[in-house]
Formats: structure tokens, C-alpha cells, sequence
């Protein structure tokens, strides 16, 4: 008989039920090749032992009384209080915008003594709701780098802002005389009604001046799809409050856009199991966050995800008689069994349907969608329509331009547009283009691959360092103020353009101040409206209301018939980076080290292939190829992708930057070089050939911090979870203890819990801890060593076979045992349990042992291994948040439950003489959570939201078996799955 | 031949290596007997301050709180130093001419702030909040002493974790009623015992000794 071990998992038995972090550790579930990778254990490089020694010795000498007696500080005291002077070192919020294509998101920024800490959502905001996304979190580092561009440059020559502003006029005024016949735009989309009335007046007073609108992330393809299904185009806004049944058509809803985060939390909310959950269904090739989370996903080509819709449209026709569609239909035998199921349960669900088709997709495919959710009775329900900008904004654009500027017929060609020559598509020489037009006046944030066309180069305020305005998804104007002044010399979009209609020295403030003084209430006074507005972040009563236009069957039939380009051979699929989008956050250090939600990739992209497509083409992971299409060619290393489509590679933009500062340059390789203007998305005829025998190095975590195969996700179908009951109360519940509890009588007693139903991955948690807590970004090379320094990390867990596994997301942070391994084990008692059931770290008493980090089970404390957070420059310096203190080398760290916000919550609620308010304390990534997947709280108080999480019946301990009586309890994620497709 | 070692090399060696043991623990224990008594905690230090701020004259002569100028002190973690403003409040009219209020001047005009230093100084993982010890009646002299007799500001307690922890154990000795908080010279009337018990319920003290109470 074989004796059980303590603490050891119970054996596989049920084989494919046990969940698996990467395809080489489902392999070998015993071996597991990488709890500690190549050079976890090594002594810091640079330094012998014997020098380091000897350095350490002469520190120690060295710091002799000097260390008693630091240098005395100096206190610069404000010369005259400012107006909203609160006490020093109290933080104040302000509310502000940014945009996202078109639409934008609501924010609140924290600003502690003038500068801007910490990003939140603003509740009032419809597009936030309160959370906050790893990009808004991220703009934070952007605006504090100190290799953004500073000041203006004209022809090499240095510029100050007012000479610059002087010589922008005088650019203006020459071309007055001809009507700005050679005079041209270049603008990235946006939604601010303050720049639409600029362009306004600057073509109103240059009646030959054009426009041109370019986003290398173009919804071109949605435009024309609902321009085909509609008459007009038209901006489609789901409503997954009020879906029950939604049917996503490639479309990562949750990962980009301004409306993603309210996407999440709508989505999170109507999965809350029960009679009325509801049921996602995905079709896509690459496994997106989207995709993760749906109840059924079908994994296909991208060129199939049309088929399969037009497979459904047919059975709507033909079972569900909704002979709107009966044109559009056609079968998909392949598909047929899923494809009905679909429409059946669509068609079942009614006006609580939904089909959403991604932005990717053909047309044709946005014009089905629509025609669908018309014929279900959803338009107008799940899906609100409201007119969209009728302009193209993709390679169309830009072939408009390169005719002109071909034709010579630019003289000043004026670029706001995020850095267009890396993002033009690479069978269009924008870089060639741009050195045939005499005046390139070109706006740049930073050094990119458009700045060296650029004679007149002018550095961009950040968005937190500039006034404007925005529209949220819905029509609700924010205004945006600045939370700085611009830290170097620079300009806004509105400032630049401004100067074209002589108004470009009366600043930000003058121009968005104008435009909503005459727009704002009639009778009202303008100055109590205004004040309002940017203290509450939105302009009440700006919606749009959503229109009712009518579907026009005969030319989506029209649109279908007409057909899209046949897809030969191995499929090329361009995705936007989840961390790095298109590029735009390629200088940023945390969203580099940002694990990819799905791949756990770092500092790096590749092209994604299945484990079949793999075998087929003799490729292994890593292997590095060159890929080739249509005569442009590019080198990647190889990825198998679990639950990826057979003959198709998915290759993520943003990264392969050649001119970018230290972070982005030569970081991954760019796919867009294989882009062509007339198959923007998805083409076929790639073609992969093996390069050398090396294989390349990536830093992926997914095997890190990995807690030995135990099966720490379990999930349930909902008609599972009463029988999974049984397999919960193991893992939770008393645990038997010889040692005395720790805080049983406290009337506080802190708490969390994570609701893995609601967790779309999306990291969103990791970045706003990052921020929240001055958490270093190490780099590529520690990251392979297991040495990321993310507090809260998400793991991901695929389960079932590698072609189509399952997802479980799962962040994990400290979860704060009561019976905490790590507090016996530290020798100088640097970590201990506060009144209050904290697991404490107290850095000024870390000697930097590392035991506790040995003996944790959870792998969740971080070691500072080298003096991460170096010497900085005066700008980052200001990033920190001064409410927690700095580590430096030598120093473990972890999750503390943001206890620097449950010490100020406490002081100021027992300075008011009250108790603390449940809800009143948000830890850092509860705030963000767009899904409201975490809650925090006090145990002790029987009636709060954390005590009813922590009592419901999906809820387990994290290694329960362990005995370590952990204070984050998870809740496990619940399936909703089709019963006609188990 | 001689022997190699003579006849005291044994105790030599003893006494060289009982003197290393004790000198090694002898300058270990001196650092941590330095950081703690008045010398090493910065008590005997005098300051030297860009402007000769006289608090005895500002608290005794002319009865100003301490909250006029420290702001702060009710609402946040820091009490402040008053903006050169609030210097000005009364110093455009009083002693308007007086070379020793020069920096103060030229800081009102010019726009740069007076460079003070400071005095009372924590570690920079201590996070100390002013207003709740406050709220819950610690005086101002309990922790900055006499500034009432101060001619320039020194440091009167030595900020030691000890120190602190002292208090946070028993706290009640060193309470006052809220409207003492900022007297200075003030005594408790009758039973010292029974009015700290007192305070400590109306106030309702809870002090906490959690690291966390003040590292972060």
C-alpha cells in the first residue's frame, strides 16, 4: 500500500482533468522542467564572491557613525498656500479623460504635491465605471520618462516654444494665399469634440486643405460592413448587460478599446451563476482573453469565422424562420453541429441575443452581424447604434495621401498621428513619402521612426499635461484637464492645430474653455457648469441617444454574394498586441514586462502556430523562422499556441520597434512589415521557412511560481457545481493546528477574496499594484531567472487537450496565511502577524535571508536581487508614491493588502471619531478590477461584502491541504456550456 | 635550539584573541549604545536655520497657537511649515524693515521658498501621522517639549522606536484633554491615574503596536 505523503496533491486520476500550465510541463507533470529556471540560484553577475565581500566589508566600514547621523533634510515650504492647499503629504484626485480611437475612458488621478502617483477609474465615467485598465494604469510611466522628446526642432535647429509657436503661424499664414491647396493632415482618429471643431475652422479657412485620418488598429472594416447593412456607417455599442446569449465573431472585446472595461464588468456581472447566467461563444483563431472566457469556443481559421456565421444565419432562417436572413445563410458542413446549436440557443434567447463581430473581420462579416441581431429583435436592445465618423481611417487613408504627396501636390504636411511610418502598412514607403514633402511638421511624445522625416519635429504634452476633451463610446463629453504642467516644452494635438487658425499661443485651456462656452446650457453660468464638469469628470446630459436604423437585407446579401478574397494556403492573422497594442506602449517598461494575459510571454512576441500546424511544418517552440508573404519577408521565433487554429499564424503587432528608446528598440520582430494595404488583417499564402538551428530565448513565465501540479483551479459546468460541492469542502474549512489563532478576537480582521468567475486575466490587477506599490521593472534577463517582481502575478491554467483546452485565470498575491510558513523561518523577525491578521513585511529589518521566500507555498515573495530601483532620473523620482517605502537590493517584498490604504482609511476615519466603513478601503487592484473580481474587507464584521463572499459556496483556500489557513479565499470559476454541445 | 615560541606566546595569543572577541563586541554594542542616547539621536544638536525664528517670542510674547502656522497638524500626517505668506500676514506691517527678516522677504518677492531645515527627522520607512495622535489628545509638548522656552528649535525627544513604543504601550500618561493639546507648561489637576483613564476612554484610544502601524 502506498501511504499518502503531507501536503502531496492527490494522484492524477482523472487524467486530462488536471489543469497545466505549459505544453512541455503537461508532458512531464512529475518532472516539471522549470520550478527554478537556468540561473534562479546564481550570485548576482558582475561581482565575484570574493569582490562582493570584500565591497560588503568596506560598506560596513564605511557606514560607521555616518549611518547614525544622516544628512539633515531641508523643508521647502509653499511661498504662498496654493488654493486647494489640504495638509501637506495628502493626496488629491482629480478627474480627467483620455482617449481610445473614438471613444474615451474616464479617469480619476491621484496627485500627491503637484504630481500625478496613481490612476484610477472614475465611477461617474460610462465608459469606467470605476476600473481601470493596465494601459490607462501604464500612461503613468509614460509621462515621467525622461527620454520624451523635449522642446521643438526645425530643420536641426533648436527651437523655444514661443519662436516655435512664432514659426508654426508663419507656416500657417503661407499658405493662406493658394487656400491651403498644399496643405495636409495627418491625424490619428479621435472623438474630441474640440478637435473636430478645429479641423472645422482650419478647413473653413483653408478650403483646400485636407484631412487624413490613420490608425494602424483601423475599424475600416466595421465602417463598411455597417455602411453596407445600414445605408451609413455606424458605431455598434454592446450592451452586455441586458445579453444573455452572445456570440462573439473574433471579436476580443475585452482586450481593446475604450469600451473593454465596462465591457467586463457588464460581462462579469451576468456570469453570476445561477438561472440567469449567461452563455458566451466564441469563434476565432488565436485564444484572446474573449475567447478564454467563453462557454464554447470554436476554434478556426480567421477566413472561416464568416462561414460560420453564415452557417447560423442559415439556421435562423430555416429552423428559427427568420427569412430576413435566409439570403445571407449558407451552410458550413464542417461546423454544421455547432453552428446550429448556436443559432438555436441565439434564436431561443431572442431580443437577449447578441452577435458582435471583431474589427478584424471583413465587412461582410460586420454587415451579417447586424443583420442577425436585427433579425433575433436584439438591435436596439443588446447592441445600440449610434453614427460613426464617415471617413476612412486605414490603408485607404493613407493610399489618399501617398497619391497626393506622389503627385507633388504637398507642401506642409502636418502628422499628429501616432508614429505612421511604423504603422503604415509595410507595402506603402510612408518613410520614402515623407522625404519627398518639404514641411513634415510632425507631433512626437518620443524618438520613434517618423521623427527622422520630420523638419519641424514638436514634442506632445502628455495627456495628463494637457486640456481638452473626449467622448465616451455613448456620446458623453469629459473634459480633460492637465494633473501637471508640462514637464518639458511641448504641445498638444489642440495647440498645434490651434496655431492654424491663429490661436495656437492661447494655450489648451483658452481653446476647450471657447468651445464649451458656447456649446454649454444656455442660462446656466458658465463658470459653476465648468467647475462641475471637471470635478465630476463627465458633462451630465451629453449622451447620444442610440438610433434605430433599418437593416437593408438586400445589400448584405449583396455584400456576401460579392465575397471576400480567398485565404490560400497558411493564414496570416495580424492581432494587436495585448500589452503593447500596436506599438504605442513599446517604451513602456511595465507593459514590456507585463506577462501576455494568454502566452505569459515577456519583453517579447512571436508567431503564434497550434501544436498541429507545428508537427506539420517539422517546427518546434522557439524555433526561429522567416516568415514570407507576398515577396515581403520578416523574422520570427515560433510559439505553439494551445487551443490555436490549424493552418494559421497569428502574428502580434507593436513590437520589432527600430527607433525607440532602451526599452522598445529591437524588442520582438515587427509584423508589420508583412502587412499588405489590401489585405490589412488577414491574408493568405504565408509561407515559413526555418532560420539556423538556434532557438530563441524568451522570458515567459508561465512556469514560474508554479505551485506542483496541484489543482489549484478547479471549475464547475453550472449544472456541476452542486455535485463539485463535495470536491470544494475539501478545500476549505478548519484546519487542525497545535498553535493559537492569531487575531480570533480582533474586532478587524482583514481579508480577501477572488471571484474567478469574474477574472478575464487581463492584468489590469498586476499594473495598478506595480503603480500603487513603486514595484521595479527588472528586465528581460531576470524575468527568464524567475525574477519578475510583480506582486500580484495572474496565473493562467489551460486544461483538457492542447488543441482546444480550457482557461483559468487566477491572480495570486499574498494571500496572508494565518499559519503563515514564511514568519517561522525568518531569523530576525522581519516578517510577523499584525492584531489585525496581516502577514507583515518589515524591509528596515530584512536582512535578506530569503528563507521565508523557500518556505512559502505559494511562491509569492520577491526578492530584490539587485538594486532595481537604481539611481533614477528627477522625473521618475516623481513617480513613487511617498506613502510606500522604496526597497533596495537585499530586501524581500510582497502583497501587504495595501496596507498604506488601510492605515489612511483608519487614521482619518478615527480622526472624525467613526468607525471604518465596509467598502471603504479598496485594496490597489480591487480598485482597478474592471470585473470587480476582488473584494476586500473586514471578517470580523459578519454583515460585510468580503464575509458574504467568503461564506459562498463556490469558495476555496488555496492550498487548503497545507494547513496554512490562508485570508484569500477564491471563488471557483463556473462554466455555462451548451447541453446540445457537451 | 630555541623553542619557536617563547614561554608567554600562549597567553599572548589568548589575550590577542579575548581582545579581538570583546573589541568586535565592544564596537557593536558602542553603534547601538550611540544610536540611543542623546549624542547619536541628534537631542544635543543645534540647528542653524536660514531665518533666526525666535519660538519663545512668537508662543510666549505674542500668545500665538501653534496651529496658525503648523496647519496641518489636525488634517494630515505632516504639521507644515507656514507658506512665507502666512509669515507675511504679519510681518508686512511688524518689524517690515528688519535685516534678520531679509530671507523672508526676498522669499515673498522673489518666489522661492525658504530653505528650513529640518530638525525632528524620521526614518524614511516611518510613517508618522500628526493628526491622529492629536485627535486623540497627545500634546505638542509631549514630543516637541518646552517650545515655549525655545529660542531656535532642538530636538527634545529622541525618536527612537523605544520612545515611540513607550507611549503606544501606555499611552494614558500622556494624554491631555483636546483643548490642552496645544498648551504649553500644562499639568494634570488631581489624580494623574484616573484622568489618564479617563481621557483614554473619551477619546477613545486603541494605540497599536502592529508593525505596520507605521512601516510600510
Amino acid at each position: 500500500m502506498k501511504l499518502p505523503i503531507l501536503g502531496q496533491a492527490p494522484q492524477a486520476a482523472e487524467g486530462d482533468r488536471l489543469p497545466w500550465r505549459s505544453i512541455a510541463g503537461r508532458e512531464d507533470r512529475r518532472g516539471h522542467p522549470s520550478e527554478f529556471p537556468a540561473g534562479a540560484a546564481e550570485a548576482p553577475e558582475g561581482f565575484s564572491r570574493r569582490g562582493f565581500l570584500q565591497i560588503l566589508g568596506a560598506s560596513v566600514a564605511l557606514a560607521g557613525l555616518e549611518a547614525c547621523k544622516p544628512p539633515r533634510d531641508t523643508i521647502h515650504p509653499y511661498v504662498r498656500n496654493p488654493e486647494k492647499a489640504v495638509a501637506p503629504g495628502a493626496a488629491l484626485h482629480y478627474a480627467t479623460a483620455v482617449g481610445w480611437g473614438t471613444a474615451a475612458v474616464g479617469l480619476l488621478v491621484t496627485v500627491h504635491e503637484g504630481r500625478p502617483t496613481k490612476v484610477e477609474g472614475n465611477p461617474d465615467h460610462p465608459a469606467s465605471l470605476g476600473g481601470s485598465g493596465a494601459f490607462e494604469q501604464a500612461l503613468l510611466l509614460d509621462l515621467y520618462d525622461p527620454r520624451r522628446l523635449r522642446g521643438f526642432v526645425r530643420k536641426g535647429q533648436p527651437l523655444s516654444q514661443r519662436a516655435a509657436l512664432r514659426a508654426l503661424a508663419q507656416l500657417a499664414e503661407s499658405h493662406r494665399d493658394d487656400g491651403g491647396k498644399h496643405l495636409r493632415f495627418l491625424t490619428g482618429e479621435s472623438g474630441s469634440p474640440l478637435l473636430a471643431d478645429l479641423r472645422r475652422r482650419i478647413e473653413g479657412r483653408y478650403p483646400g486643405a485636407r484631412f487624413h485620418v490613420y490608425e494602424s488598429l483601423s475599424a475600416d472594416e466595421a465602417r463598411e460592413g455597417t455602411r453596407a447593412a445600414f445605408g451609413r456607417p455606424m458605431e455598434a455599442r454592446l450592451r452586455l448587460d441586458r445579453a444573455r446569449v452572445v456570440l462573439a465573431l473574433d471579436d476580443d472585446f475585452l482586450s481593446f478599446g475604450a469600451e473593454r472595461l465596462r465591457l467586463a464588468r457588464e460581462l462579469a456581472a451576468s456570469r453570476t451563476p445561477g438561472p440567469g447566467m449567461s452563455r458566451l461563444y466564441a469563434a476565432e483563431a488565436h485564444l484572446s482573453a474573449t475567447g478564454s472566457l467563453a462557454d464554447h469556443r470554436f476554434r478556426m481559421r480567421p477566413s472561416q469565422v464568416l462561414a460560420f456565421a453564415r452557417a447560423v444565419a442559415r439556421r435562423l432562417a430555416e429552423k428559427h424562420g427568420m427569412g430576413a436572413l435566409a439570403a445571407a445563410g449558407q451552410a458550413f458542413p464542417e461546423r454544421e453541429r455547432e453552428a446550429s446549436a448556436v443559432a438555436d440557443d441565439l434564436a431561443r434567447a431572442g431580443a437577449a441575443a447578441l452577435v458582435t463581430a471583431g474589427s478584424r473581420q471583413p465587412a461582410a462579416v460586420h454587415a451579417l452581424a447586424a443583420a442577425i441581431n436585427a433579425a433575433l429583435g436584439a438591435a436596439g436592445k443588446t447592441v445600440e447604434y449610434r453614427p460613426a465618423a464617415d471617413e476612412p481611417s486605414g490603408p485607404a487613408s493613407l493610399r489618399a495621401l501617398a497619391a497626393a504627396i506622389g503627385a507633388g501636390q504637398v507642401d506642409t504636411l502636418v502628422i499628429t498621428a501616432r508614429n505612421p511610418v511604423y504603422g503604415a502598412p509595410a507595402d506603402m514607403d510612408l518613410d520614402a513619402l515623407l522625404a519627398r514633402v518639404p514641411n513634415v511638421v510632425y507631433l512626437a511624445s518620443r524618438p520613434d521612426e517618423t521623427t527622422g522625416r520630420a523638419s519641424f519635429l514638436v514634442a506632445a504634452s502628455h495627456a495628463f499635461e494637457s486640456w481638452g476633451d473626449a467622448r465616451a463610446a455613448d456620446g458623453t463629453v469629459s473634459l480633460c484637464q492637465p494633473l501637471i504642467e508640462p514637464l518639458f516644452e511641448s504641445l498638444s494635438e489642440p495647440e498645434l492645430l490651434g496655431s492654424f487658425v491663429d490661436a495656437g499661443d492661447r494655450g489648451g485651456h483658452f481653446l476647450v474653455q471657447e468651445l464649451w462656452r458656447a456649446r454649454g446650457p444656455a442660462g446656466a453660468p458658465f463658470e459653476q457648469s465648468w467647475q462641475r464638469w471637471l470635478a465630476k469628470g463627465v458633462v451630465e446630459g451629453t449622451a447620444v441617444a442610440p438610433e434605430a436604423p433599418a437593416v437593408r437585407a438586400g445589400e448584405v446579401a449583396a455584400l456576401l454574394r460579392a465575397g471576400t478574397p480567398g485565404r490560400e494556403g497558411l493564414e496570416a492573422s495580424f492581432v494587436p498586441d495585448p500589452t503593447l497594442v500596436d506599438g504605442r506602449f513599446a517604451e513602456n517598461a511595465w507593459m514590456q514586462e507585463l506577462p501576455d494575459p494568454i502566452t505569459k510571454m515577456t519583453w517579447d512576441n512571436a508567431a503564434l502556430v497550434s501544436a498541429a500546424t507545428a508537427r506539420r511544418l517539422g517546427l518546434e517552440n522557439g524555433r526561429r523562422v522567416e516568415l514570407r508573404l507576398r515577396g515581403r519577408k520578416v523574422e520570427a521565433p515560433i510559439w505553439i499556441a494551445p487551443g490555436h487554429a490549424d493552418d494559421a499564424v497569428t502574428l502580434p503587432l507593436g513590437y520589432g520597434r527600430t527607433v525607440a528608446g532602451p526599452t522598445g528598440t529591437n524588442v520582438g520582430f515587427d509584423a508589420g512589415r508583412l502587412r499588405g494595404s489590401d489585405a490589412f488583417w488577414l491574408d493568405g499564402g504565408l509561407a515559413l521557412a526555418p532560420v539556423g538551428k538556434r532557438k530563441h530565448a524568451f522570458a515567459c513565465t508561465q512556469e514560474h511560481f508554479s505551485m506542483e501540479g496541484r489543482d489549484l483551479a478547479p471549475s464547475f459546468t453550472l449544472a456541476g457545481l452542486a455535485q463539485g460541492q463535495h470536491e470544494l469542502e475539501k478545500l476549505r474549512g478548519p484546519v487542525a493546528s497545535l498553535q493559537a489563532p492569531v487575531d480570533a478576537d480582533s474586532p478587524i480582521r482583514w481579508g480577501m477574496a477572488i471571484d474567478l468567475n469574474k477574472c478575464t486575466g487581463c492584468s489590469a490587477c498586476t499594473i495598478a499594484c506595480q503603480a500603487e506599490n513603486n514595484i521595479p521593472v527588472v528586465g528581460k534577463e531576470q524575468v527568464a531567472r524567475s525574477r519578475e517582481m510583480h506582486w500580484i502575478r495572474v496565473d493562467r491554467y489551460f486544461e483538457g487537450p492542447v488543441e482546444d483546452p480550457q482557461v483559468v485565470t487566477q491572480p495570486v498575491a499574498c494571500v496572508h496565511c494565518e499559519k503563515a510558513p514564511c514568519e517561522y523561518v525568518c531569523p530576525v523577525n522581519a516578517t510577523v502577524h499584525s492584531d489585525e491578521g496581516l502577514n507583515e513585511m518589515i524591509y528596515n529589518r530584512c536582512v535578506g535571508t530569503r528563507y521565508c521566500s523557500n518556505n512559502c507555498p505559494y511562491k509569492v515573495r520577491r526578492f530584490n536581487f539587485f538594486e532595481y530601483q537604481k539611481p533614477k532620473a528627477p522625473t521618475e523620482k516623481m513617480l513613487m508614491n511617498p506613502d510606500v517605502t522604496v526597497r533596495h537590493r537585499g530586501v524581500m517584498e510582497k502583497c501587504t493588502y495595501c496596507v498604506q490604504r488601510i492605515e489612511l482609511h483608519r487614521v482619518a476615519a478615527r480622526v472624525a471619531g467613526r468607525e471604518l466603513r465596509d467598502g471603504e478601503i479598496q485594496t490597489a487592484c480591487q480598485q482597478a478590477c474592471p470585473a470587480q473580481a476582488i473584494q476586500f474587507g473586514n471578517l470580523a464584521d459578519g454583515k460585510s461584502a468580503i464575509s458574504a463572499w467568503h461564506a459562498d459556496p463556490r469558495r476555496y483556500d488555496l492550498l487548503h491541504e497545507v494547513g496554512t489557513k490562508p485570508r484569500t479565499a477564491y471563488l471557483a470559476r463556473v462554466r455555462n456550456p451548451n447541453p446540445e454541445l457537451a | 635550539m630555541s623553542a619557536l615560541f617563547g614561554r608567554q606566546a600562549n597567553t599572548t595569543i589568548r589575550m590577542v584573541l579575548a581582545a579581538a572577541g570583546l573589541g568586535a563586541v565592544g564596537i557593536l554594542s558602542a553603534l547601538l549604545i550611540f544610536a540611543r542616547v542623546p549624542a547619536g539621536t541628534r537631542q544635543l544638536d543645534e540647528v542653524v536655520q536660514p531665518v533666526q525664528f525666535d519660538h519663545r517670542h512668537h508662543v510666549v510674547d505674542d500668545a500665538i497657537d501653534c496651529r496658525y502656522c503648523h496647519q496641518g497638524v489636525e488634517k494630515g500626517a505632516s504639521a507644515g511649515i507656514p507658506s512665507t505668506a502666512l509669515c507675511m500676514n504679519c510681518h508686512a506691517q511688524v518689524w517690515s524693515k528688519s535685516p534678520r527678516l531679509e530671507p523672508v522677504r526676498q522669499s515673498y518677492f522673489t518666489g522661492k521658498p525658504i530653505p528650513w531645515v529640518r530638525v525632528h527627522q524620521v526614518p524614511d520607512f516611518v510613517y508618522f501621522n500628526h493628526s491622529i495622535h492629536v485627535a486623540k489628545g497627545v500634546g505638542c509638548e509631549t514630543c516637541h517639549g518646552r517650545v515655549d522656552q525655545m529660542p531656535g528649535i532642538w530636538q527634545v525627544a529622541p525618536l527612537t522606536m523605544g520612545w515611540c513604543l513607550d507611549c503606544h504601550r501606555n499611552p494614558g500618561p500622556s494624554l491631555r484633554p483636546r483643548d490642552a493639546v496645544t498648551k504649553m507648561g500644562w499639568k494634570p489637576e488631581g489624580d494623574p491615574a484616573a484622568l489618564a483613564a479617563q481621557l483614554m476612554k473619551a477619546h477613545d484610544v486603541k494605540t497599536r503596536t502592529s508593525c505596520t502601524t507605521c512601516h510600510r
